[in-house]
């Protein structure tokens, strides 16, 4: 195990290098950042001034190097935007998309192991039916489209919950709900296709003929042999998530990593790109481990 | 026994709901205002960026001099009183009884502190680019007196001084900082990824304003922010979209000191006709145009709004007339003028409210008039090289769709940028014009006006360098409870002492 969790170390900070390199060159191919951060009508002198101050005046491959240079001593440089470490900006941030995340893809998960469990339980019955109808429409929703719905409907009409913002449980009631439809329309429907697979499958027979009661049959055999193609997908949707809800984040005033990177992008602030994506990077590494550990969990012949 | 528990928590938990969201509104002074964006930083330094401004000027620091919203002219602030002493010299009298608020004295060292950290080029300062290359030296003559020197003539000194943000003489001089200390009525208690508080300064010199706390926070959809004031979370936003102002109790525009327009490049062929200049003006339906931006907005016949020294009331906007436009082309082929050489439309996206969509119109009317007009639309980084010297080489007959903010009340902020030779966005090459601009520019008083409107006049009627568009609307959400109008300065500062309530 040991042995393995090394490997795979070894290998995603190969990775991470090498990501941390494409979007350092890419990131300057946007172009001059001073175009955006200094008034339109500056001056070229201060536009060198500019340039000179954040060492962009220096050819690409030495601010390559210097940038190397620097995070070997864990300095990650600062952001032009908020004039402070890039590394703390984007560390900020991060928290509050994970907490927005983890919510989500707990309620999401577990809600669709169950509603997919008993809608494959009865397939074409009435509530099969309806679980298919609400997950479709779930998956297929446009997130913005339902959170300005949202807001409208329960901020402006009926007052029950804030429009938008951080705060206290009602400020986590709308973003969790946008963000969980898609994750949870996607889950109900693996869930429901692989429990019919496993339902259909002799050991289900056996137990059935053994006497053991449906709701047994369902969720105490069935369901963990369905739960590998589950969790592959889960991880997947996580993955999307700790990248950042950038739709959810922008409309409910969400502080989160998704929204700074983007603004970043938009911004050229080069320091605060390269921060954000080690830090999702490295968070996405972590999860991808854990989902590894959680497959030999679930299916004893996995073993690393 | 275990229904009646499951009962009571769904009950306890629809009253916590029907309880809502904290509110805005109640007795207090405090207010909670929702901008459109972070403040990326809050460096006095950058202030005349929006939202820094908006959060910093009059509020947490103040400058020498302000801008009157009516007059254009500078009035007193921190500088009591200002005199010329020569072309390049000016000496200013400072307020007395003046404390930062860290404690430390407003005096004629602390000017010559803040004067000397915007132009030492240790830290990068927007509000710096109002003076052009311009290298001012600042001399205290006794505790409350200055002289600021320029190496160039600066007949309008006072006004500029309105960008200088005067900070406290514990501010590193050789860093950007999150922390401004001025003189201000109101000082930085918090600034976090979430929220911006102003508290009251107890020490302040001036009269104490009604507000008692400022909170800002940043909801990048116009929708989210109408909502906000709508459902008393906040008390007002500066800023919504056209289509969000649908309250006329709540909603109010005002000429937010922007005009749009279509910079033609007359250096290039057919653009170098001026012909083809006046047809491009002729040619569009004016009035439909301005549908796509509300019922209030105002034609523009210059490059400032009015209010601005400078600014011609008399001057015409261009009128619609199709038919003049066709004859003017007709008359240019006529002559061997090339009006099928392809002419880009330069657009930049999201430069304001249904941009796009008055390019594609503009467009479909110049190609009524006979020419061959195709839009372009670029980000602002591909679009800023067609704005700005030096132009692409390769760039052939452009238009260049822009918008100019000059809320500074002196046509000095937009002519010779636009006009002279060596102006950034000029595409000009006049050696007779920039005398002109020059004389205009070393005037004062009424010599000036005068000057900046002779130039206005030319540009409109004989050199016909652009398609002045519209002096462009901004629409603001006030709640309920506030007495508050916005006015030009709104997109650069919202001063909390303005702010009265209605109760």
């Amino acid at each position: 195990m040991l042995h393995y969790l090394g490997r795979r170390a070894s290998y995603s900070v190969i990775s991470i290098l090498g990501l941390l390199t494409l979007v350092f060159f890419l990131t300057r191919l946007t172009g001059d950042p001073s175009a955006l951060y200094l008034p339109l009508d500056s001056t070229p002198e201060a536009r060198a001034a500019f340039a000179h101050l954040n060492g962009l005046d220096q050819p690409v491959y030495i601010q390559f190097w210097n940038y190397l240079s620097d995070l070997l001593r864990l300095d990650f440089g600062e952001s032009m935007r908020q004039h402070r470490s890039a590394m703390a900006v984007a560390l900020e941030a991060f928290p509050q998309t994970l907490k927005l995340a983890f919510v989500a893809m707990l309620l999401s998960t577990g809600l669709a192991i169950v509603v997919g469990s008993l809608a494959a339980a009865r397939p074409r019955g009435l509530f099969d039916r309806i679980a298919s109808v609400v997950s479709l429409a779930g998956a297929s929703a446009p997130d913005f489209w339902v959170a300005i719905v949202a807001i409208l409907v329960f901020a402006v009409g009926m007052e029950v919950l804030p429009t938008s913002g951080t705060g206290g449980w009602e400020y986590w009631v709308m973003p969790i709900f946008v963000l969980m439809l898609r994750p949870f329309g996607l889950l109900v429907q693996v869930v429901r296709g692989t429990m019919l697979s496993s339902l259909a499958s002799p050991y289900i027979k056996t137990a059935r003929a053994k006497g053991l009661s449906r709701h047994a049959v369902v969720f105490g055999h069935a369901l963990r042999n369905s739960l590998l193609p589950v969790i592959t997908v889960a991880g997947d949707l996580a993955t999307s998530l700790i990248n950042g809800a950038v739709i959810v984040e922008s409309v409910f005033g969400w502080p989160g990593i998704g929204k700074l990177m983007i603004d970043s992008i938009i911004q050229r602030d080069f320091a605060v790109v390269q921060s954000t994506i080690l830090v999702t990077a490295t968070a996405i590494f972590l999860l991808n481990i854990l989902i590894d550990l959680l497959y030999a969990v679930l299916d004893p012949r996995v073993r690393y | 026994m275990k229904r009646a528990g499951i009962y009571s928590l769904v009950s306890a938990a629809l009253m916590a709901v029907a309880a809502g969201p904290a509110l805005a509104q109640g007795g207090s002074h405090d207010v909670r205002i929702v901008l459109p964006e972070q403040p990326a930083n809050l460096e006095p330094c950058g202030s005349i960026v929006t939202n820094v401004g908006q959060v910093l000027n009059q509020n947490v620091t103040e400058p020498l001099t302000v801008i009157d919203a009516k007059t254009g002219k500078p009035e007193p602030k921190l500088a009591t009183g200002w005199e010329q002493i020569d072309a390049d010299t000016w000496r200013l009298k400072l307020r007395q009884g003046v404390k930062f608020h860290d404690g430390a004295d407003f005096n004629a060292k602390a000017v010559a502190y803040s004067i000397e950290r915007m132009t030492g080029g240790k830290l990068t300062c927007n509000n710096m680019a109002k003076f052009g290359n311009a290298k001012l030296t600042v001399k205290p003559v006794d505790d409350y007196t200055v002289e600021i020197k320029s190496d160039r003539p600066q007949p309008i000194l006072p006004t500029l001084l309105s960008v200088v943000m005067v900070v406290s003489p514990n501010t590193p001089a050789d860093k950007a900082v999150n922390d401004p200390v001025g003189t201000g009525p109101f000082k930085l208690t918090t600034f976090t990824p979430q929220t911006v508080v102003l508290d009251p300064f107890d020490g302040y010199w001036g009269k104490k304003p009604v507000v008692t706390k400022a909170t800002y926070v940043w909801r990048q959809e116009s929708s989210i922010r109408a909502a906000m004031v709508e459902t008393g979370e906040a008390d007002l936003t500066p800023s919504i979209a056209i289509q969000d102002a649908s309250n006329p109790k709540t909603d109010f525009a005002y000429l937010n000191s922007e005009t749009t327009a279509i910079r033609i490049d007359l250096a290039q062929p057919p653009l170098n006709d001026v012909r083809i200049r006046k047809a491009l003006n002729l040619a569009i339906d004016w009035d439909g145009l301005g549908q796509l931006f509300g019922d209030d907005i105002q034609r523009a016949s210059q490059m400032v709004v009015p209010g601005i020294i400078g600014h011609d009331d008399k001057l015409q906007p261009w009128k619609y007339d199709a038919a003049q436009a066709k004859k003017l082309v007709a008359a240019a082929k006529a002559d061997g003028v090339k009006v099928d050489t392809e002419i880009k439309l330069i657009g930049r996206n999201g430069i304001y409210p249904n941009g796009a969509e008055a390019m594609e119109a503009m467009m479909t009317m110049w190609r009524s008039a006979g020419l061959n007009v195709k839009l372009v639309m670029l980000d602002v980084a591909d679009w800023v090289r067609y704005l700005q010297k030096p132009y692409p080489a390769e760039r052939g007959a452009t238009l260049l769709q822009m918008m100019h903010d000059n809320n500074k009340g002196d046509a000095a902020f937009t002519i010779p940028i636009f006009y002279r030779s060596s102006g950034q966005y000029s595409v000009l090459n006049d050696p007779a014009l920039d005398k002109e601009i020059d004389a205009a520019m070393a005037a004062s008083g009424q010599a000036r006006e005068d000057g900046f409107k002779k130039l206005f006049d030319k540009m409109r009627n004989e050199v016909v360098p652009d398609i002045p568009m519209f002096h462009m609307l901004g629409y603001t959400r006030v709640g309920n409870r506030l007495n508050w109008k916005p006015d030009i300065t709104t997109n650069s500062e919202i001063p909390l002492a303005n702010i009265q309530f209605k109760n």
